[in-house]
């Protein structure tokens, strides 16, 4: 199917980005198009104007801090595959980076178009959220950053307001004493999960936590994180009360995903 | 005005924004190596190379690709990998009908040059992308692992980045001129069969206030589609009802049309909404029932219990997967007892906006932080 009739501006920065797009509820920012393209083509979505952000080149650096990394929203997931990203992690971002979708997508699809686009079964999404990444928005009201936590308010929604944009995405270092898993449920490799989980114990910081996904919300960070890594609480328990919306079959299948993801962070210090 | 080059030749364009590459290059340009199949970015068919990487040209805009350069198939006509590609495909078997060879030549190409120790479990992951409905992956795994065998092959060069993010600017620039497009949507006018082979939902909402005069409101098909956020009623001639429905997801923007049959069992506190519709925009179809039952509770209240059949056929029905046609379903089911509520105790309903999904999420969130402490 063919689109709708749009206009199509390419913005060469964030400023003229965002006063493109003007707050307007018809005007959507895009970037690599790989998670709109396929609504617009088959006009389930319908904006008269698309901002295309992919060529900012303020959104496609790097900045090293002190105890993250910013990366520019319009990186590709190619990009992070690759390895040659500074990487804020021990080698976990190019590990999730090369299992979302296929390659072809990955070389036009960016980190910032998919936690905008906020599909719950993303790997972004889900595997941000957990390594307790935020968002850098600049919109006609200025600029703010907002945790993920916050930033997700639902499926394919954001607390983006009309016109703001995603411009950067703060990772928070991680030492080499921090451990990770992630896991998903695909039927096809390649297709949206149908359930995920994704963990992080970083015991320096004293952070942990263990993240439901693909649960077609927001995704969740469950409670009793560290005695979940630690096998003192049963996922199959946690899940059952953290989740009470998700059918039984499909809180079984949220449940043996958080334990696969548990035993992947085992395994990873067993390295 | 986007200006690009294809396969080294200049090109300047200057269309619809709408335009994907691969039309573009098909349609303007008569390269039709670039074959499309699903033109919603599942298939691969129509895998080409832009700026040395493959990318799928039915999800790629010809009017974003300024300054790029996209190498199509025709273009690799002298290339001594890409022939070697081709004879292994003859050799392997890998060809079958030809519709997917294109985009399967393109990540062969891809694997060659970038994976040049890929085993057949990595092939097998890096052509998961694209899609053979001869099944002819054995052939064309086969072909690429010969090819791979006889590496390593030349890798195309990276792109350069940019290495610091500044800090956004807000300057003023003109507004484009909007293209807006009228939605028409089809009526039908047929009583709808029995619905035997649909999504199922079963919802009980509890209203505090005597079943009477909740009934009352209920009973009153224009009261209930004004209680309906999304919903707006044309005409009713009996039991018959024609009116659209809106409902919003994230992007994605319906306007279902149509017609629902309404019956009522007043002696029962009972009754039932069979109707279906379209999305003159999407050209999805949708189809619904919803029986509905009133019975008195505790005191002074009562139960609202609602059974809902759905089926989405079209566009709608592959994005909507039914977890978050659920989701909806909560978010207006918990507007709508709270509108008839307030119906019933006389109050005006608040004004029915799309169901979005922030919402109805912050709901299900509050919900459950509430129980897991």
């Amino acid at each position: 199917m063919k689109p709708g009739r749009f206009d199509l501006v390419l913005a060469g920065s964030c400023g003229e980005a965002v006063s493109l797009l003007g707050g307007r509820e018809e005007a959507k920012p895009v970037a690599g198009s790989q998670s709109l393209g396929p609504m617009l083509n088959l006009r389930l979505a319908r904006p008269a104007v698309l901002v295309d952000l992919s060529a900012c080149a303020e959104l496609r650096g790097v900045t090293e801090e002190a105890d993250s990394v910013l990366y520019g929203a319009a990186l590709t997931h190619a990009e992070f595959e690759d390895g040659g990203l500074v990487d804020a992690t021990p080698g976990w971002l190019p590990q999730i980076a090369r299992r979302i979708a296929y390659r072809a997508v990955r070389n036009r699809g960016t980190v910032g178009g998919s936690l905008a686009h906020a599909d719950p079964a993303a790997d972004w999404v889900v595997t941000l959220r957990a390594l307790g990444a935020s968002v850098l928005l600049a919109g006609p009201e200025g600029a703010r950053e907002l945790a993920l936590g916050d930033f997700f308010t639902g499926a394919l929604a954001t607390a983006l307001r009309p016109g703001e944009i995603i411009c950067a995405v703060r990772v928070p270092r991680r030492g080499a004493g921090a451990r990770w898993g992630y896991w998903k449920f695909c039927r096809k490799l390649g297709e949206f999960a149908k359930a995920s989980a994704a963990v992080l114990a970083d015991p320096e910081r004293g952070e942990f936590a263990v993240v439901a996904g693909a649960i077609e919300r927001a995704p969740v960070a469950l409670p009793e994180a560290q005695a979940l890594i630690e096998g003192r609480a049963d996922p199959r328990v946690v899940v059952e009360e953290a989740l009470p919306f998700l059918p039984p079959e499909r809180r079984a299948l949220q449940a043996t995903a958080t334990a696969r993801a548990i035993a992947a962070l085992r395994e990873g210090e067993s390295e | 005005m986007t200006e690009f080059t294809v396969n080294g030749q200049p090109v300047r364009y200057s269309g619809e924004g709408r335009t994907h590459l691969a039309d573009f290059l098909r349609e303007e340009m008569g390269l039709t190596a670039t074959h499309i199949g699903c033109e919603q970015g599942v298939c691969g068919a129509c895998t080409l190379v832009k700026d040395g990487k493959p990318v799928r040209s039915c999800i790629t805009y010809a009017a974003a690709c300024e300054g790029a350069k996209i190498r199509t198939l025709e273009d690799y006509r002298d290339d001594a990998l890409m022939a070697r590609i081709r004879a292994a495909f003859k050799e392997h078997h890998g060809l079958q009908c030809g519709f997917c060879t294109p985009g399967m030549l393109a990540t062969a190409y891809d694997i060659a040059t970038r994976l040049p120790e890929a085993d057949e479990a990595r092939i097998r992951e890096e052509l998961a992308g694209n899609l053979c409905r001869c099944t002819g992956y054995m052939g064309i795994v086969a072909a690429i692992k010969a090819v791979l065998a006889e590496g390593p092959h030349v890798a195309p060069e990276p792109p350069a980045r940019d290495a610091v993010i500044a800090s956004a600017r807000f300057g003023a620039a003109e507004a484009p001129e909007v293209v807006a497009e009228a939605a028409a949507a089809p009526v039908v006018a047929e009583r709808p069969a029995p619905l035997t082979d649909g999504h199922r939902l079963e919802r009980v909402a509890r209203i505090d206030l005597p079943a009477e005069s909740v009934w009352a409101v209920l009973s009153d098909i224009r009261q209930v589609a004004a209680c309906m956020p999304g919903a707006s009623v044309e005409s009713v001639e009996g039991e018959r009802v024609t009116g659209a429905m809106a409902a919003k997801i994230g992007p994605i923007t319906a306007r279902f049309g149509g017609t629902a049959f309404v019956t009522y069992e007043p002696a029962e506190m009972r009754g039932a909404v069979a109707g279906q519709g379209g999305d003159g925009s999407s050209r999805s179809t949708a189809r619904g029932e919803v029986h509905f039952a009133l019975a008195p509770s505790g005191d002074a209240g009562c139960d609202l219990t609602c059974e809902i059949l759905y089926k989405l056929s079209g566009p709608l029905a592959q994005v909507g997967r039914p977890a978050i046609v659920a989701g909806v379903v909560d978010r207006l089911l918990a507007d709508f007892t709270a509108n008839v509520e307030a119906a019933a105790r006389g109050e005006a309903p608040t004004a029915s906006a799309p169901p979005g999904f922030a919402r109805l999420i912050l709901a299900a969130l509050r919900n459950m932080v509430g129980r897991s402490t």
